[in-house]
C-alpha cells in the first residue's frame, strides 16, 4: 500500500505531508512526555522486524499479494503514539534507501498507515473486554489494514477529481478494488498480528505488560495485551 | 530488554525472514500487492519518481535477503537513536 510518486494530485500529497506533520509533531510530544528508557529497545525491535515482514508479500489469490502493515501490532506494545512514530521511521528508510513509496506520498502513506493503522488497531483492540481481547486483536488488525486502504482510495479518487483525471484513479475502480484486496489482505494481517502476540506471550510476558504511551492518564488496566488471555 | 534478548529477538526475526523470503520468492514476487493491481485495473503506470533511492530489494533470494539485513540494520538503528532522543530530552 506505498503510493509512489507522481500517482497523486500534488494537492492531495501536500495536504497529506501538512496533516502528517502536525500529527507527527503531536506523536512526538506525547511520546517525549511518557517514554521510558525499556520501551526504546522495543521500539526498535519492532520498527526492524516490522521492516523485513512487510518485504515478504503473501499471495492472496487472482495474482495478487499483500503484506504485512504491522501498525496494529506496533501499537497494541507500545501504544498508538509510539506506533505510529515507529511506522514512521519505517516508511522514511524503505523511501530514502529503497525506493518503496514515494517521497512525495510520504505524508500520505504515513496518514494510511501509520496514523489510520495505529489509532484504529490501539482502540479496536481496547474495545474488546478481556476474554475476547484475541479476537479484538484480529479485528484492530483487520480493521486497521481497511481503513487505511479505504482512505487511500479516496485519496486516489480526490487526486482523480481534482486533477481532471491527470493524478489518481476515478472513485467507481480505486474504492471498490482497494477495499475488497485489502479487505482479503486484512485477514493475513489480523492472523499474523494475533500470531506474533500469542508468541510473545509465551516467550516474553513482560514485554506485553509494558505501559502504553497514551496521551492520557495510565489507566488501570494499562500495559495488558490480553494475547494470553 | 536486555541486550543478550535484543541479540536473541534479531536472530529469530532474520531467521524468520530467510525462511519467509524462500515463500516470497516461491508464491509472490512475480505479483504485485493491492494498491499496484489497483493501478493495473485502472490502467495507470508508475511515473517516474522525484527522488532516486540509491537500493532496492533485489529481485534474487540473495540480494533480496543482503537488503533486508541492511533495512533491519538501518532502521533498528534509527529507531533506537530516536527513541534515545526522545528519552534524553524528556528526562
Amino acid at each position: 500500500m506505498h503510493i509512489p510518486d507522481g500517482l497523486m494530485d500534488p494537492l492531495v500529497a501536500g495536504a497529506g505531508w501538512i496533516i502528517a506533520l502536525v500529527i507527527l509533531a503531536l506523536a512526538t510530544r506525547v511520546v517525549n512526555r511518557r517514554i521510558e528508557e525499556r520501551h526504546i529497545p522495543l521500539m526498535a525491535m519492532l520498527a526492524a522486524g516490522i521492516f523485513v515482514a512487510q518485504m515478504l508479500n503473501f499471495p492472496i489469490g487472482g495474482g495478487t499479494t499483500g503484506h504485512l502493515v504491522g501498525a496494529a501490532l506496533a501499537a497494541i506494545l507500545l501504544g498508538p503514539y509510539a506506533g505510529a512514530i515507529v511506522i514512521m521511521v519505517i516508511l522514511v528508510i524503505q523511501c530514502l534507501l529503497f525506493g518503496d513509496g514515494g517521497v512525495t506520498a510520504l505524508g500520505l502513506n504515513f496518514l494510511n498507515m501509520g496514523v489510520i493503522g495505529c489509532f484504529t488497531g490501539y482502540y479496536v483492540h481496547r474495545a474488546f473486554p478481556g476474554k475476547y481481547r484475541r479476537a479484538g486483536i484480529f479485528a484492530a488488525a483487520w480493521l486497521a489494514v481497511f481503513l487505511g486502504s479505504l482512505a487511500c482510495a479516496l485519496e486516489l479518487a480526490a487526486s482523480n477529481t481534482l486533477s481532471g483525471g491527470a493524478f489518481g484513479i476515478a472513485a467507481p475502480v480505486a474504492i471498490p478494488s482497494m477495499t475488497i484486496y485489502h479487505a482479503v489482505i486484512g485477514v493475513g494481517e489480523g492472523i499474523v498480528t494475533a500470531g506474533i502476540l500469542a508468541y510473545l506471550a509465551q516467550v516474553s510476558p513482560e514485554m506485553l505488560k509494558m505501559p502504553k504511551i497514551t496521551a492520557g492518564r495510565p489507566s488501570a488496566h494499562e500495559g495488558e495485551v490480553g494475547a494470553d488471555a | 530488554m536486555h541486550s543478550r534478548q535484543m541479540l536473541k529477538a534479531a536472530a529469530v526475526v532474520l531467521v524468520a525472514f530467510a525462511v519467509g523470503l524462500v515463500f516470497y520468492f516461491s508464491f509472490s514476487a512475480a505479483f504485485g500487492d493491492g494498491l499496484e493491481k489497483t493501478m493495473e485495473n485502472a490502467g495507470v503506470e508508475e511515473r517516474e519518481p522525484v527522488y532516486k533511492a540509491p537500493l532496492s530489494y533485489g529481485d534474487s533470494y540473495s540480494m533480496a535477503l543482503v537488503m533486508g539485513i541492511a533495512g533491519f540494520a538501518a532502521v533498528l538503528g534509527c529507531a533506537f537513536l530516536f527513541g534515545k532522543l526522545l528519552a534524553k530530552k524528556s528526562a
